[in-house]
């Protein structure tokens, strides 16, 4: 990481939800959390105080969170991490095509917001570390070599299978929709089908997961996209 | 002649057959043979039965002339009785006097000497006949008025026999248009062409056949007692003076439905008065079941305003917005609270924060719960089918339950070469949520629950077994009409609350289909969900080396 600590943006206007990510990040340590009330504050935060992470809830007083996630995309391709109490998977899908790199549906534990803080942040400063090997769980992706080794053994993938799981792990811990897999796995095809996706995602699944039926490095977000968990324990995390 | 009732023998030409045939009992044997005018008439519908009494008589004489004059005349007299019970029973008093004189003249001319001549020696034979007379005429008319009595018996049994299943088609009857029907097809067939059920001009059902061949006054008269202010009953004189139209409303307390139009006849006043009170029956009928459609239309309308009202208010007031935040906050800080190394140390401490997430996360799924049956009632379900692995949506079902299903045995088991579906996976997922919950709630802790996941031609077979409560046949009926009538009666049975009813709608909402098996009590249950097997183009576009 490029910095001992990490500053935070928290832009929510319900005091006791700031509280307690606050008390949760300071705990874990790494975090230096910043608080904003409302949308203008956050922007102008945002702007002056170039944060590493800005965690945005929807629900603001001043301006709909989408237009905050908007406008602070049209200038930085700072880490952004949705609150919502919206389960709804078309506002997910929009809200991570407008730029957000992840979404926590409220309530949620202070667990789940930190790994995904993580991830969006492992993420950002990727392009600045000279590891290629991605790590998650017993899978580790070579992405210049292009090779997958799983318990240590070389495993192998189809071309697809290899482009599908090396955009996952470029995205280590943080969801990918549906149509940016297809967009990356399928480039120059015609015909895009959600089907193809769920049968190679089958496919690698045979290959990868200690139990192809239960799931737990490549994760399904119903309706969204897909997610592969840097650590198999991480599924247990709600 | 001091037998029979009074009145004309006329049969009503549009009655029925089966009241005609009541009509000519009741008014047969009444003519009077003297009377020169009758006898056309007479000859016409008397004909037969006369005939049949002088049949009657030709037979009795040949059977005694074939056994001879060996035998005192008086006996012979007797023997005539016979076919004058025959001819009452048969053919009414009528036929029965008829045959009692043909009888005793048969007897004079045969049987008394001086034989073939009407005349008489003896005052002993002339008493003789006048007491066989007497006795044939007055046991012939107890005979026919016995008969006539069965007869009317039988008449009128039938009358409630059909009055009966009127009823009962109306106790079938949930609109004011099948109420309509019913009374039209009540009155035809009882009453044959001579009605017409009007209906208010705004109605959309309508019956023209009977009521455009009815005069036009008919028809005007009973507009006006269309009018919310109009009279109830009108009897109205036919332009020839000959018969009476009854009109009676049919009507609810606020509402005219129709008018009833009969033409009642003119006389005899008996017939009169019998028509008069089958219209009577049928609007007390009729007026018991608008009462009733009046009173279920009432309180549906007040229920679903009230629901509408409840909904309305529930969205505009952002309800889950509102519960879900301070939710959120007390959920987010029992998880920091976890992560504090004083209270990590602190045995106490640590149950009493996860209880805190496990309340709030109860009362989270709660609203939640809340926001998919709000979803169902007020229809607001649009799925977005699309081809998802039946294996991803029970995986994040159950994992969305775990909370719920930890103190159960959760056992899963997939077919090996299980096809996609083509759901929308949020809605079948929320589904198998739902059955799991009931599973979970009606069955022991510590038991299993077993969910399959199977494939068959053209569908995924979802099904989701318990050990626990099991359920009757009846019970499954009743959840099958909960599923389509709403939440009326979710608390009655127990396992089919809410959640069924929002599992079986967003289940059919992907065009499958749930299906309740039990044994029985205590057997357990097994909700199967069936959903339609995804089509797969043949290029998969993964087959890439």
């Amino acid at each position: 990481m490029s910095k001992p600590t990490n500053l935070v943006l928290l832009i929510d206007d319900e005091p006791k939800i700031r509280r307690f990510i606050r008390a949760g990040f300071e705990l874990h340590g790494g975090f230096t959390v910043q608080e904003a009330e409302n949308a203008a504050e956050g922007l102008q935060a945002a702007t002056f105080n170039a944060p590493d992470l800005i965690i945005l809830d929807l629900a603001l007083p001043d301006r709909r969170g989408n237009e905050v996630l908007d406008l602070v995309r049209s200038w930085s391709n700072v880490p952004i991490i949705v609150l919502s109490v919206e389960a709804n998977e078309e506002e997910k899908v929009r809200l991570l095509e407008a730029g957000a790199d992840d979404y926590v549906v409220k309530p949620f534990g202070i667990a789940e917001l930190i790994a995904r803080s993580h991830a969006a942040l492992r993420r950002y400063f990727k392009s600045a570390n000279e590891n290629p090997v991605v790590i998650a769980g017993p899978l580790s992706i070579d992405l210049v070599n292009r090779t997958v080794l799983l318990n240590n053994n070389q495993i192998k993938l189809t071309r697809k299978q290899y482009r599908l799981l090396h955009v996952l792990a470029t995205h280590l811990g943080l969801v990918v929709t549906h149509d940016q897999l297809l967009d990356d796995i399928w480039s120059g095809s015609v015909r895009k089908n959600i089907q193809y996706l769920r049968i190679l995602v089958r496919d690698l699944r045979q290959i990868i997961e200690p139990d192809p039926n239960r799931p737990r490095l490549l994760i399904t977000e119903s309706g969204v996209g897909y997610r592969l968990q840097a650590r198999i324990e991480d599924i247990t995390v709600s | 002649m001091p037998f029979g009732t009074k009145g004309k023998f006329n049969k009503p030409t549009w009655l029925p057959p089966r009241l005609a045939q009541a009509g000519v009992a009741a008014g047969g044997g009444d003519a009077h043979p003297d009377n020169a005018s009758l006898w056309p008439r007479l000859i016409l519908a008397g004909g037969l039965p006369l005939v049949t009494s002088l049949l009657l008589v030709g037979a009795a004489t040949t059977g005694l002339l074939l056994v001879g004059r060996f035998f005192p005349a008086n006996l012979a007299t007797i023997v005539y009785l016979i076919p004058v019970m025959i001819a009452a029973t048969w053919c009414g008093t009528w036929s029965a006097i008829a045959t009692a004189i043909a009888g005793a003249a048969a007897a004079d001319f045969f049987f008394y000497p001086p034989y073939y001549s009407f005349r008489l020696d003896d005052t002993q034979a002339a008493i003789d006949l006048l007491l066989f007379l007497l006795v044939a005429l007055v046991s012939g008319d107890l005979a026919s008025r016995l008969r006539r009595e069965t007869e009317t018996l039988r008449h009128r049994e039938d009358e409630l026999r059909y009055l009966y299943g009127f009823s009962r088609r109306l106790a079938a009857c949930h609109m004011v248009s099948d109420l309509v029907e019913a009374i039209q097809d009540y009155l035809s067939e009882t009453f044959g062409p001579h009605t017409a059920f009007f209906l208010p001009a705004s109605a959309t059902v309508s019956h023209p056949t009977l009521a455009e061949a009815t005069p036009a006054f008919i028809q005007n008269n009973a507009s006006a007692m269309m009018k919310p202010d109009g009279e109830q009953s009108r009897i109205i004189r036919d332009e020839t003076g000959k018969s009476l139209w009854l009109l009676r409303t049919v009507a609810s307390v606020e509402t005219v439905h129709g008018v009833i139009a009969v033409d009642i006849g003119g006389e005899p006043h008996a017939a009169v008065h019998q028509r008069t009170r089958r219209v009577e029956a049928i609007l007390l009928e009729a007026s018991q079941t608008l009462q009733r459609l009046d009173i279920g239309g009432a309180m549906e309308e007040a229920s679903h305003r009230l629901k509408d009202q409840l909904l309305r208010d529930a969205f505009h007031g952002n309800l889950s917005h509102e519960l879900r935040s301070p939710l959120a906050a007390i959920k987010g800080s029992a998880s920091v609270l976890e992560t504090m190394p004083s209270i990590r140390e602190e045995d106490r401490a640590l149950p009493l924060v996860s209880t805190i997430t496990d309340e709030a996360e109860r009362l989270d799924s709660f609203i939640g719960n809340l926001l998919h049956a709000m979803r169902v009632s007020t229809s607001d379900i649009r799925p977005h089918l699309s081809c998802a692995d039946p294996r991803d949506v029970v995986n994040a079902a159950i994992h969305r339950r775990s909370r719920q299903l930890a103190a159960h045995d959760v056992n899963v088991g997939f077919d090996r070469d299980l096809p996609m579906v083509n759901v929308d996976s949020a809605l079948v997922e929320e589904a198998c949520g739902q059955l799991l919950d009931n599973a979970a709630k009606y069955s022991p802790t510590g038991s299993t629950i077993s969910v399959a996941v199977k494939a068959a031609v053209g569908y995924v077979n979802i099904s989701i077994s318990d050990r626990g409560a099991g359920i009757t046949a009846e019970e499954r009926a009743q959840l099958g009409q909960r599923s389509f009538r709403g939440e009326r009666h979710r608390d009655v049975v127990p396992g089919a609350g809410l959640g069924f009813w929002i599992a079986s709608t967003f289940i059919s909402a992907n065009n499958g289909s749930i299906e309740i098996m039990s044994e029985g009590l205590g057997c357990g249950t097994t909700a199967s969900i069936i959903l339609p097997e995804a089509i797969i183009d043949e290029d998969t576009g993964s087959n890439d080396e």
